[in-house]
């Protein structure tokens, strides 16, 4: 037999103790409906990417990039739409790219950057080994990221598939402040190591690209001019990709993010108003009845 | 001579030595000690490469003993090892072979990208389930975090443009302080913490544990 | 970046600064570690509901499960930290005889780590003396690479519920395992490493510890009178931080670089 406590509340008690699995399922459906059927919602430019969007602006055909990818594939999900805008705005404007992989996964992921950018890279006349060069896998440790800041040609000799840089645009790259910019995608793997000894020994041009928990850090080294800029997450990929009039994955993906954060602030209410409506009541009601 | 090195004075010691072989050349300028700190770190990373070995032979312990006591999911350490070694066997043949493109592009790469998009369920089940204004601190973190989150959502940038200024006052001014505020503490925390390992108090990292 | 008030001949431009602070803290935590008398700490929640949740998994005969982080850049900060609570937390295990899982790995650095956390485990239960309870099979590497070990970490989890999970320095797996523990009805206690992970966190645990209270949290926890009295220092720190902060607020608004500059050199 239910007791009275148990069918009290009613509404009030289904939204302070939702199944976890209505909310799971509700989130499914959002995410993955805008992304069957896009809405072309609009999106907002931020103040950060127009920051990070002109830094890159600078480059021109006498600068060599940098592109440090310290991140897996699962980070690559939110970080492949600012990539993949970043490096196309490098080609188009015709600066030297070189590219280091901080993950065992990431090596896998320089190649799908070039596959997505092969188009451009025909349009633009811009070759491997004259114009891009992939370095493949350096250990993501204080010790390597030391010693390609201070002699780099002593730590890479070949890019990834063993051929020598020897001859390359390399040949210009000594010490860290040779770069022109360096484009740091992370996730977390050796990012303090790229700013300790690239940013504060050599004083070289770094740009963030990060995911979302890494903002806020960010940020903070922005506002302290140990970075030149920071695109946040998906969201600045998708702003990046609007301002370069390139519109790809991220804008795609934008319907989706934004019906998401609303679902989660309707979730977040709709729990508060069960939580005071059923919840303080219903433990103000167990006190009074001892 | 094994028992030499054991011993906790001499890791001390050898812990203080290394220490100060990478902490004066960081302030000082001394090209010497510079080049063998660098080193010293080197030899660090490369001992750190070797010590994969240890973490493969311990997964093969461990799943053979599931194996032998039949502990509850044992098959799945079987597994595992099939996967261990075949993956060992696909770096071997080379990193542009078809195997190893099978295994990145069609394993590794789904299984990563899907673990790490179950946060987004973990984090609305988390705002579902426990995000709630029970004081007054709670309700000042709801309210800027319902502001944060809806500038998140590019559409209502576009849409209420009144909200850019608040959101980006609220992440550029507070949440930057508080980041500054939080590394400051860590900062802090960790020379002292330091220092109580340079002293000898605190000898977990050696691998000892602290004598009550 | 200010330009330096000064250089000297032999140092390295921009680092005195940073030197003379790091000798004043080493300095005031040789001499507050000399006292016998502990000063005045406030109580701790989060730190001391770890004692409540060992003995809250004694009671209800599960497992605890502490992880120390991934360790991705070997012996860094967060992990010597999350080593330093693991050998109280692995005392207090050993002597109520609760089953202590750690998992292990996440990262390339996690390989070299893990040796050393094995050896302070066995070494905690021999002090307790009870070696015969030491299982290394309890220590168990998931994988070198981050999600990797979530999904061993979570599956250990559900196949062995635990009573009480304890982790600190995570990355962003933080979340799952927080959010597994909850549904496992375990006792949470979270100490992230970071302001992103910090928020979050807060509500998805029961018992949170700050990124400064995890630094001291083996200190705090040994109730030795020294080692107390060397928090005192992070205190006096962060005092001279805001009247630093404060002086150069009202040197900038008056148009003096000179706290900027001091700091930068």
């Amino acid at each position: 037999m239910v007791s009275e406590s148990e069918t009290e509340g009613g509404i009030l008690r289904f939204l302070a103790t939702i199944d976890i699995r209505i909310v799971y399922f509700l989130l499914f459906v959002v995410v993955v409906g805008p992304l069957l059927y896009p809405i072309g919602m609009p999106i907002s430019v931020s103040p950060d990417t127009v920051e990070f969007h002109d830094v890159i602006a600078e480059m021109g055909p006498d600068d060599i990039v940098l592109l440090h990818l310290g991140t897996e594939f699962s980070g690559w999900n939110e970080l492949s739409a600012g990539s993949t805008a970043s490096m196309r705005m490098l080609i188009e404007q015709g600066a030297k790219v070189a590219i280091i992989s901080a993950h065992p996964e990431a090596i896998s992921i320089s190649p799908l950057l070039y596959n997505s950018l092969s188009d451009v890279m025909d349009a633009n006349d811009y070759k491997y080994m004259e114009d891009t060069i992939d370095l493949g896998y350096m250990h993501p440790n204080e010790a390597a990221v030391a010693s390609t800041a201070s002699d780099f040609h002593g730590t890479v000799r070949t890019d990834y598939l063993g051929a020598s840089i020897e001859g390359t645009f390399l040949d210009d790259i000594n010490t860290a402040e040779d770069w022109s910019l360096i484009i740091d995608i992370q996730t977390g793997v050796q990012s303090a190591a790229m700013l300790n000894h690239y940013r504060v020994s050599y004083g070289a041009p770094i740009a963030k690209h990060c995911i979302g928990v890494s903002v806020p850090g960010a940020k903070a080294d922005l506002d302290a001019e140990l970075l030149v800029g920071v695109l946040p997450s998906l969201r600045g990929g998708a702003e990046l990709e609007t301002l370069i009039g390139a519109k790809g994955p991220g804008v795609a993906a934008m319907d989706a993010f934004s019906i998401a954060h609303y679902m989660l602030l309707i979730f977040v209410v709709l729990g508060n108003i069960g939580y005071f409506g059923y919840q303080r009541s219903a433990s103000r009601r167990t006190t009074v009845g001892r | 001579m094994s028992m030499f090195f054991k011993r906790k004075d001499i890791q001390l010691t050898i812990v203080v030595l290394t220490f100060l072989v990478v902490f004066i050349p960081y302030f000082f300028n001394i090209p010497a000690l510079d080049a063998f700190s660098k080193k010293l770190i080197t030899i660090a990373s490369l001992v750190n490469g070797f010590t994969l070995a240890l973490a493969i032979h311990s997964q093969f312990r461990r799943a053979s003993n599931q194996w032998r006591r039949k502990s509850r999911g044992y098959y799945w350490g079987a597994y595992m090892l099939i996967c261990l070694i075949m993956m060992i066997l696909f770096g071997i043949i080379g990193q542009e072979s078809a195997p190893w493109h099978w295994v990145m592009f069609a394993v590794i790469n789904p299984l990563s990208s899907v673990n790490y998009c179950i946060l987004a369920f973990y984090l609305s089940g988390s705002a579902a389930r426990a995000f709630r204004a029970r004081s007054i601190q709670a309700f000042m973190l709801l309210a800027a975090g319902s502001i944060v989150l809806l500038y998140q959502a590019p559409l209502t940038g576009a849409v209420f443009p009144v909200i850019d200024p608040i959101a980006l006052y609220l992440t550029n001014t507070f949440a930057v302080s508080v980041s500054r505020t939080i590394y400051l503490g860590l900062a802090t925390a960790s020379i002292v913490l330091g220092v109580r390992m340079l002293t000898g108090r605190e000898v977990s990292f050696l691998g000892f544990a602290r004598e009550e | 970046m200010a330009s330096v008030l000064f250089e000297i001949p032999g140092m390295h431009s921009g680092r005195l600064f940073g030197l003379f602070l790091e000798v004043l803290i080493v300095v005031l935590a040789l001499y507050y570690m000399t006292r016998e008398k502990p000063p005045y700490i406030r109580r701790v929640a989060a730190l001391d509901a770890i004692e409540e949740a060992i003995g809250r998994s004694t009671e209800m005969g599960k497992p605890v499960f502490f992880s120390y982080g991934i360790a991705s850049r070997g012996f860094d900060l967060r992990t010597l930290i999350g080593i330093s609570l693991l050998s109280h937390v692995a005392r207090v295990c050993a002597r109520n005889e609760t089953q202590l899982i750690v998992p292990t790995g996440g990262s390339e650095g996690s390989y070299i780590v893990r040796p050393t956390v094995e050896e302070t485990v066995k070494t905690a239960y021999t002090l307790e003396g009870k070696p015969e309870l030491f299982d290394p099979d309890n220590i168990p590497f998931f994988s070198g690479q981050q999600y990797a070990y979530v999904g061993g970490y979570i599956g250990a989890m559900q196949r062995n519920p635990p009573g009480a999970v304890i982790a600190c320095s995570h990355a962003s797996e933080h979340m799952n395992i927080a959010e597994t523990a909850n549904a496992m009805g375990a006792l949470t206690i979270m100490a992230p490493s970071s302001t992103g992970k910090t928020a979050v966190l807060a509500t998805a645990s029961d018992y949170l510890i700050f990124p400064e209270e995890a630094g001291a949290g083996a200190a705090y926890l040994s109730k030795e009178p020294s080692e107390l009295a060397s928090i005192r220092v992070q205190d006096i720190l962060k005092w001279m931080a805001i009247a630093l902060m404060i002086i150069g607020v009202i040197a900038a608004t008056s148009g003096s670089d000179l706290i900027n500059r001091l700091v930068s050199t």
